[in-house]
């Protein structure tokens, strides 16, 4: 793998790699920053999945559920899901996930190193030019950072590099920048491989233009309808991507999405609905591909507010959920049963915590301890991810066995002056490492803390900033342990299953891994359409 | 036309006429005004605030604050109101509270794409639904007729997603694979370059309205050749033809020229399901976006454009029955 040697700076010698870690893996690979071969990890697999040898040439079609007057390219955010599949065309973030979400530096750095427990170094790959010809240099790095770190722009990846300051980032040299952070936080690494974390080059803005360094640079784009981004000719990584032009294109209506699959009208689409799995298997020369997600749909019970601030409610309700039953009703049966910790890929998941399974009996003995039998409770939720409101009434269901009665409030403007202040609620969350989470949802400053965690008498806050300070991975999961069994124990979130990335494609189509874990549908676009082609 | 001599053989009074198209826009217009105030009233009534529901998950109190200063959510409601009637009336729609571009540039090629699909689904069903309805009152209670009679009802009862369903099975997904199963129209394209693609979603509409305009058109023409005027006509010993064409269809075309009214008007709201259904770029597609993203200057402007539609279609089958039916237009 390791077969293109990367020259190392000067400062970061041999000797002193003991107290200068790499974050990424560094358990799995010792000394991994020489580990850059820039197709290592992405190319090489794909390959031997499908399809034979590569070749180039053809516009992808690829249809996208959702989409409207909102749409907006942005290498650093995005609105709409089509929004997703249009970053990841033309902007690259510094570090990688591969198929096993795990970190790697297949991405625009050589090496991403934890100096000190509040310091990192960004090393550039050399010779990476953005769409118009401007090669990648630390002063865009440096950009791309304060731009996200600016609270004004309303980007996704503030809250997760916080901990950066903007006014500390140093030039070391032309492909080299350090951060001194405000404080400790080894989750850094985990954030550059944000796909919403992309780099952009000096100056820019959304209004400006399109300027990335990925495989599609883009032609057209008009909101609510589609965009064609055409072949990056000098892309960094040499040979690829295959297409000529890929057309991203908005479709409201799912079915409209899949008859157009069928039809022929494109070539590949996300999320297909449980419904429709069958009639895309049911076809020749249409495939499914399935991937591990992690996108979750808690419902939240906000710890400090009746009658959630007595912890044997949380227990009792959380031992009233069917999980598989739940998963089989709202996902039929695409994912995988969950138990109420979120962050099921990072390494650090505490998979030693009993799943928990469903216990009327128990959960009746709970709610009678604590005084709130024939409890009755209501549940808000919103259209706003699938199976937001399936998990909501289906656990209203459920609770009929348990003595409790669950109204459920379906409200379009869930996401309005209410929400954050609701006893009882359903959210939706992606995928992300533990730590990151809990950066955005599970302590005070969280952006989306919905169930108000943690108890103000635990250690939870203070084990959070250890694991941020410690940089041996080894260490710092055994703190994370303890954090998820506290939540695992006391928690607010009820965390009834992660749901699987059901896309469907043309057979024309090769190159897509299958059953990748992964945060974006459709084996993460093809890694922004790099890694596939028609055969 | 309006110099013809009516068959009671007076000159057409055409001032009366003139008087009356004028005055009838007059009338348009105050609907207009009156519908302005009420779509306006009804989107400040609308549940949730703008700002939050752009914002969505994000939204901070600062970004908020700005936001809402930026679309003038603060300023009075009644000074709201003048500021958007007096764009509109410049033909500015305002921004787009979601795409942050004006509404016109937002809505321009959508509105000329669901233009065109209710122009081609008007021009082939109203002389299709016409021809087919007095065929069927000519050969009343005969096969064709019968045969009419039971399509039609089977049609109307059908909802248009029903039946554009049923279409793309049958063409394009299914049954046959002849025909595309949504329209993709490039931006900047124009549906009538791709002819092909918007053959689906021009049926679904012209089968959702046909059948109300044959069975008014089978009925109206039965009730006139049964009329006295009709049956003098014959006994007179006037040829067949003329009989149907000079005395018999331009007065059931008077009445059928109001169902085929409200039906187009009705097909500018029917359009936003077919073009759910074929993914096609037009202004039912920004209605729906529009409203669940509260971007209410949009939802105002298709408001006032499917109302004007309304109006203007009316005020056409007004004057087109006026002057087609002679007793109206004497009595002018």
């Amino acid at each position: 793998m390791a077969d293109t040697p990367v020259e190392r700076p000067g400062d970061l010698s041999a000797t002193s790699l003991t107290r200068r870690r790499l974050l990424i893996n560094a358990g799995v690979f010792a000394g991994g920053v020489m580990l850059a071969g820039p197709l290592a990890a992405c190319g090489g697999s794909s390959t031997a999945t499908s399809g034979g040898t590569p070749k180039r040439g053809g516009n992808f079609r690829l249809g996208v559920t959702g989409g409207g007057a909102g749409d907006i390219i942005d290498g650093q955010k995005i609105v709409t899901k089509p929004d997703q599949a249009r970053l990841v065309a033309g902007f690259e973030t510094l570090l990688e996930y591969d198929k096993n979400y795990k970190l790697q530096t297949t991405g625009l750095a050589e090496s991403v190193t934890q100096e000190a427990s509040d310091k990192w170094v960004i090393r550039l790959k050399q010779g990476i030019t953005f769409h118009n010809g401007k090669t990648l240099g630390a002063d865009d790095v440096i950009y791309s950072l304060r731009r996200i770190s600016d609270p004004k722009q309303g980007l996704f990846g503030t809250a997760g590099l916080a901990s950066i300051d903007p006014n500390k980032i140093d030039k070391v040299d032309d492909r080299t920048v350090r951060l001194n952070l405000k404080q400790a936080d080894s989750t850094i690494g985990d954030q550059l491989g944000q796909y919403y974390n992309g780099i952009v080059p000096v100056g820019y803005t959304r209004a400006g233009e399109q300027i990335g360094t990925g495989p599609y640079k883009v032609k057209s784009f008009t909101k609510g309808q589609q965009s064609v981004h055409e072949r990056n000719s000098s892309y960094w990584r040499s040979g690829l991507p295959y297409f000529d032009t890929v057309t991203i294109i908005d479709f409201p209506d799912v079915a409209a999405q899949v008859n157009a699959l069928r039809g022929g009208q494109i070539d590949a689409m996300t999320d297909v609905p449980a419904a429709q799995i069958t009639v895309v298997t049911g076809q020749s020369g249409l495939a499914i591909l399935e991937g591990q997600g992690a996108d979750w749909r808690p419902l939240c019970m906000a710890i400090d507010m009746p009658p959630f601030d007595n912890n044997d409610v949380r227990q009792a309700f959380r031992l009233i959920v069917d999980r598989n039953a739940m998963l089989q009703q709202v996902f039929s049966g695409h994912g995988r049963v969950a138990n109420d910790l979120y962050s099921p890929f990072d390494p650090a998941y505490d998979s030693s915590l009993p799943q928990r399974h469903q216990d009327i009996a128990q959960a009746k003995s709970l709610l009678k301890k604590a005084g709130k039998e024939n409890l009755t409770v209501d549940l808000h939720t919103t259209d706003g991810a699938a199976g937001m409101v399936d998990s909501a009434n289906i656990f209203a269901n459920q609770a009929k066995a348990a003595g409790v009665t669950v109204n459920v409030h379906n409200d379009p403007n869930y996401y309005g002056d209410a929400y954050l202040k609701l006893a009882f609620s359903v959210d939706f969350w992606g995928t992300r490492n533990y730590l990151p989470q809990v950066a955005n949802g599970s302590i005070p400053t969280a952006p989306y803390n919905e169930c108000h965690w943690p108890p103000k008498d635990s250690n939870y806050i203070s084990l959070y900033q250890q694991a941020l300070a410690e940089t041996d991975a080894g260490k710092r999961a055994d703190i994370i342990h303890q954090m998820q069994k506290l939540e695992y124990e006391q928690g607010g979130y009820i965390i009834p299953m992660f749901n699987n990335l059901v896309d469907a494609y043309s057979t024309k189509v090769a190159g897509f891994n299958q059953g990748s874990k992964a945060t974006l549908n459709l084996d993460s676009f093809g890694h922004g359409y790099r890694n596939i082609w028609f055969a | 036309m309006l110099d013809r001599p009516g068959p009671t053989g007076g000159p057409a009074k055409t001032g009366g006429i003139w008087l009356f198209i004028v005055r009838r826009i007059l009338q348009g217009l105050l609907v207009l005004v009156l519908v302005s105030i009420v779509v306006f009233a009804a989107t400040q009534a609308l549940p949730g605030d703008p700002a939050r529901a752009i914002l969505g998950r994000g939204a901070t109190p600062a970004s908020l604050a700005a936001l809402r200063e930026q679309l003038h959510l603060n300023r009075p409601v009644v000074e709201q109101y003048v500021t958007w009637a007096v764009g509109l009336i410049h033909g500015d729609a305002g921004r787009s509270f979601a795409a942050q571009e004006p509404v016109s540039k937002l809505l321009g090629d959508r509105v000329i794409n669901t233009a065109f699909l209710l122009l081609c689904s008007g021009l082939i069903s109203i002389p299709l639904s016409i021809l087919i309805g007095s065929y069927a009152a000519l050969w009343r209670d005969r096969p064709f007729d019968v045969a009419t009679s039971l399509i039609t009802l089977v049609f109307a009862a059908l909802p248009e997603f029903v039946v554009g369903v049923a279409l793309v099975v049958l063409f394009s997904t299914t049954v046959f694979h002849i025909l595309p199963a949504i329209t993709l129209i490039p931006p900047g394209g124009r549906p009538w370059e791709q002819p092909v693609a918007i053959i689906l979603p021009t049926l679904t509409l012209v089968l959702a309205v046909t059948p109300y305009v044959v069975r008014i058109m089978r009925a109206s023409m039965v009730e006139v050749l049964e009329s006295d005027y009709v049956e003098m006509a014959r006994l007179k010993g006037l040829p067949e033809r003329l009989v149907l064409r000079r005395h018999a269809l331009p007065n059931a075309l008077g009445p059928t020229f109001q169902v085929i009214a409200i039906n187009l008007a009705y097909l500018a709201g029917g359009v936003i399901v077919v073009e759910y259904i074929f993914n096609y770029a037009g202004i039912g597609g920004a209605l729906r976006d529009a409203v669940a993203n509260r971007d209410i200057p949009v939802v105002q402007a298709l408001a006032m454009a499917i109302a004007s539609l309304y109006v203007v279609l009316n005020l056409l089958a007004d004057i087109a029955t006026i002057l087609v039916t002679p007793r109206l237009r004497t009595r002018l």
